[in-house]
Parts: C-alpha cells; sequence; structure tokens
C-alpha cells in the first residue's frame, strides 16, 4: 500500500498538471484528483499505469462536479449558457493519452511573479507536489489558516487576474524563469533552514522532486540546473547534518561516509551541462562552492583558497550577508583566523536581518584567536538569537569548549 | 480579457527645467503606444488626466460624503492617466504596460475589468 501511495505521488506533478491545463482551474484539478486518489487507495489491486488510471477517474470527478456547477448555475439563472459548456464537457472527455507534459505550462502558473513569492512557493509545494496545508504552515512559520488563505487568494488571483495557462513565448521567459527559481529557492531555504534540527524528509524531498522537475524541463537552462545541483548537493549531506545527540555538525566536520554519493555524481553531471551552456550566474556559483566542499569526501581535503575565490564572485554576482559571512570563514582557512574576522567586522551586525550566523562565525574565528572571553560572548548573543535545536545544542558545546579553555 | 492600466507617477520631474523636453519625450512613447494598439486591431482606450491639484473627492465615512479639495491620496505620486486594453492574459496586458513610458518614479497597475456577464 506504500508503494501505491509513492506511485500516486509521483504520478501527481504529471496528471495534475495535465488536468489543470485542461479545465483551467486548480482547484477542480486538485479535487479531482484528490478523489481519484483516494479510490485509486481503495482498489483490490494497483493498476498497471497508476498515473493513466489517475487520469482517467479524475477525469470523470471533474466532469462530475462540472455538470454538479451547472445544474446549480441552471437552477439560479435558467438555461442561459448550458450549450457553451456542453462544448467544454466534449474538450474534458478528449484529454490525451498517454497524458500530455503539462508540468512546465503548471509551474508557470503557480510561478507566476504576479504571486507574491511566499505564496508561489506554497502554491507550487501545494498544487504539484500535494503537500498538505499544515505542512506548508510549519515551514513557512505562520499558522495553517493564514497559509489557507494565502493558497487561497493566490488561486483566485490565477483565475481572475488572468494568468495564462499557456507557455509564456520564449523571449519573455527571462523574468518569469527568475520567477520560478526564485520560488524553488525559497522552498529549499524554506525546507533546509532546520533541516539539522527536527528534520522533515518528506518536504525535502518533495522540494527535490520539484527541483528535478525542473532541470529535467529546462535542460537549456543553466541556472536551472545550478540551483537544481545545489539543492542535491545540500540533499547529499542530510544524514550528516546532526550527530547522534541531535546537535548541528558544521560541514567541514561532516562524516563524509554519511553522505549520498549518488546524490553528488547527480549534480555534478548537471554542473557539466550548465557550463557546456556558457552563462555563469550566481546558482551555478553556489552549485560550485558545495560541490568543492563534496570533494573532501573524494580527497580528504577542501580547497578553501577555491571556496574564496567563488564566495569572492558571488558577492559580485549576489551580494549579500549571509555570502558576506561564508566569504570571511573561507577567508579565515586560507589566510588564518584573524583575516577572516577582519573581513567580518567591516559588517554592520545591527543591521542584518539575521545576525545569528553573524555572532556564530564571529564566535568561531575568536576562539580560533585563542580570545575565549569575547568568543564566549559572541556565542552568548548567537544563542539569545533563537536558533532551532540543532543549532543551539551545537553553539552551546561551542561555548562549553571555549569556556572551558579559560 | 479587458484590463485597466492605471498610471500612478511623480509629475514633479516634468516641472524644473528640462521638464518640457521630458514631457515632449513621454508624449511620444505614448503616441508609439497608441500606434500600436491601433495596428493590433484590438479594441483600446485611454486618457490623460489633468493634474491632481484639479481633483475633487468626495470622501465618504461610515457611508456619508463630504466634498474635498485634493486627489484620494495624499501621495507625492498620482493618477496621471489610464488606458483599457484587450488582451488575451495578464502576461499581454503586463506588455502593453511596459510600452508606458514613465520616466521617473510610480507605477502602472494592471487590473482586469469585471466583465460584463458576471
Amino acid at each position: 500500500m506504500i508503494e501505491r501511495a509513492r506511485s500516486i505521488a509521483e504520478a501527481r506533478p504529471r496528471v495534475i498538471a495535465a488536468l489543470a491545463v485542461h479545465l483551467r482551474d486548480l482547484d477542480l484539478a486538485e479535487d479531482a484528483f484528490a478523489e481519484a486518489a483516494a479510490k485509486c487507495l481503495e482498489l483490490p489491486q494497483t493498476p498497471r499505469n497508476v498515473g493513466g488510471w489517475l487520469l482517467t477517474a479524475a477525469r470523470r470527478k471533474a466532469v462530475d462536479a462540472i455538470r454538479r456547477r451547472e445544474a446549480e448555475a441552471r437552477a439560479a439563472a435558467g438555461s442561459l449558457g448550458v450549450a457553451e459548456q456542453a462544448d467544454d464537457m466534449a474538450d474534458i472527455l478528449k484529454l490525451s493519452e498517454p497524458i500530455a507534459d503539462e508540468r512546465l505550462r503548471l509551474i508557470f502558473i503557480c510561478c507566476h511573479p504576479a504571486i507574491a513569492l511566499e505564496a508561489r512557493a506554497a502554491l507550487a509545494l501545494k498544487v504539484i507536489c500535494g503537500l498538505p496545508v499544515k505542512e506548508i504552515a510549519r515551514v513557512f512559520v505562520t499558522s495553517q489558516q493564514t497559509m489557507f488563505q494565502r493558497i487561497t487568494r493566490a488561486k483566485a488571483k490565477v483565475q481572475a487576474a488572468g494568468i495564462a495557462f499557456e507557455l509564456p513565448p520564449r523571449k519573455a521567459w527571462g523574468e518569469r524563469l527568475e520567477a520560478v527559481l526564485l520560488t524553488l529557492e525559497l522552498a529549499y531555504t524554506a525546507a533546509f533552514q532546520d533541516a539539522a534540527g527536527e528534520r522533515d524528509d518528506e518536504l525535502s524531498s518533495e522540494v527535490e522532486r520539484l527541483a528535478r522537475m525542473v532541470a529535467e524541463l529546462l535542460p537549456e537552462e543553466p541556472e536551472a540546473l545550478g540551483l537544481t545541483a545545489l539543492i542535491l548537493l545540500a540533499r547529499s549531506r542530510e544524514r550528516a547534518r546532526v550527530d547522534g545527540d541531535g546537535a548541528m555538525v558544521p560541514l567541514s566536520q561532516q562524516d563524509t561516509e554519511k553522505w549520498d554519493y549518488p546524490a553528488i555524481e547527480q549534480a555534478r553531471r548537471w554542473m557539466d551541462s550548465a557550463a557546456q551552456l556558457g552563462a555563469t550566474g550566481p546558482y551555478q556559483v553556489m552549485a560550485a562552492i558545495q560541490l568543492t566542499h563534496a570533494r573532501r569526501g573524494f580527497d580528504g581535503d577542501t580547497d578553501w583558497a577555491a571556496i574564496a575565490a567563488l564566495y569572492d564572485a558571488l558577492m559580485v554576482m549576489r551580494p549579500g550577508a549571509m555570502t558576506a559571512i561564508n566569504r570571511a570563514v573561507a577567508l579565515a582557512k586560507v589566510q588564518g583566523a584573524a583575516c577572516g574576522l577582519e573581513a567580518l567586522e567591516g559588517m554592520d551586525a545591527e543591521a542584518l536581518q539575521n545576525a545569528r550566523p553573524f555572532y556564530a562565525a564571529r564566535g568561531e574565528l575568536l576562539a580560533q584567536l585563542g580570545q575565549n572571553d569575547a568568543a564566549a560572548q559572541a556565542l552568548d548573543r548567537a544563542i539569545a538569537l533563537d536558533p532551532a535545536r540543532a543549532e543551539m545544542l551545537f553553539l552551546k558545546a561551542k561555548r562549553m569548549e571555549v569556556l572551558g579553555q579559560n | 480579457m479587458q484590463y485597466m492600466l492605471l498610471i500612478t507617477e511623480d509629475e514633479s520631474i516634468y516641472g524644473g527645467d528640462d521638464g518640457a523636453k521630458l514631457m515632449e519625450a513621454t508624449l511620444a512613447g505614448h503616441m508609439k503606444l497608441i500606434e500600436a494598439l491601433s495596428v493590433s486591431g484590438r479594441e483600446w482606450s485611454g486618457n490623460r488626466l489633468k493634474g491632481a491639484d484639479t481633483a475633487t473627492t468626495i470622501k465618504y465615512t461610515g457611508g456619508v460624503g463630504a466634498l474635498h479639495d485634493g486627489p484620494y491620496s495624499e501621495t507625492h505620486e498620482e493618477l496621471g492617466g489610464y488606458y483599457i486594453v484587450e488582451a488575451d492574459d495578464l502576461d499581454g496586458a503586463i506588455e502593453w504596460a511596459r510600452m508606458i513610458p514613465l520616466p521617473g518614479n510610480g507605477g502602472i497597475e494592471v487590473r482586469p475589468i469585471w466583465p460584463n456577464d458576471e
């Protein structure tokens, strides 16, 4: 039965996309799919072609729903507009098999830049991956009700503002693709931010599924490949991110035997394909940084000079506080802790939206320089900023270690 | 679908020394857009509005209206004109909206118009 549920989840993006594009209605597609999936689970035997079975069943459910809706409308307003609806119905019944791949259209709908970024990510996770609203709300640290409203509002906007169910013309892809990648990045960041803490396999594997899908559908877009490689590299370390006590293990100290090497290999292949397309970008640089870290699993060593140079490049392409902090840490490995600390001093911690990584990095570098009191103070500030459990355990252990040396 | 494109901008840049020149360039941009709209063969309309200082607003509080000298929203950016265009979808409407010249600060709001038959 678990096997069958998995087949249904795997078939979902393709089936739901075909339904949504054909019905031009996200809600109707979702409802019809949910009913079909429930029915599929009740069957005595798993159908040979789960996707095809779901599409046929969902199509029937959708037709029923439209008929019901029509009957209600007729009852309310006489018999106007019936002929037109009948044509629609014939169209729905014609829905082709094998299932046309409409996943890209659905992605462009859910990730349209006219929808707010957070709502886009939520909509994609809900509609394409079928993640429950409760889960999505948890990732975006909001209540289930708020998230439900946000998704409902986004769907209403798709319908009311006339967001196209067609693929955008190629010349308009720049901005649209950027919106898709940003959505994916947000989903990834949200899914992995507390990955070191209460890890959520379902969610991060759904984000990976979405990323793989984008890479598969957009093999000519180097940044799409770069972002997917980045997400896969993060996933490859999931089992190594937390120790037996549940404390975070920093990347440079992770047990490389726990890394997922087929995932690393797949990420490398995507990055090679991206490089061949000849246009670099921030996602490819971020992936290159993570791949350089991954090399420790093969060479037993980390090329920090290469990592520092990649962070330099990233600071030019996409400057940001996290990039600056990571660059300082890499610089410390190459030119010494004092040098890294100097790079950190240039930043205004008060102005940071999230100052925790800044204080954690500062604490680490001060400890390396033997300035234990100052290091403990910096770690205290990081601890005071309410980290997730795994990071909290790590920071507290570090603090104990620093104070023990006094 | 029909969309209304509402042009809201800071008109102070059309004052100043180079203002007249800038206005000329902006109007030329509008002429280009109007030409494109006419060539498209789709229905459209649009108008430039007189300055916000000519506006009168009936402001309602709890359903009771009182006349007020000035535009509805007291910001630096004012509603200066609008277009109503036909487009297949939001992307099409946004494409028209992007052709509206706006050399300074402001925005173009793209709003679907409620169809008559709904």
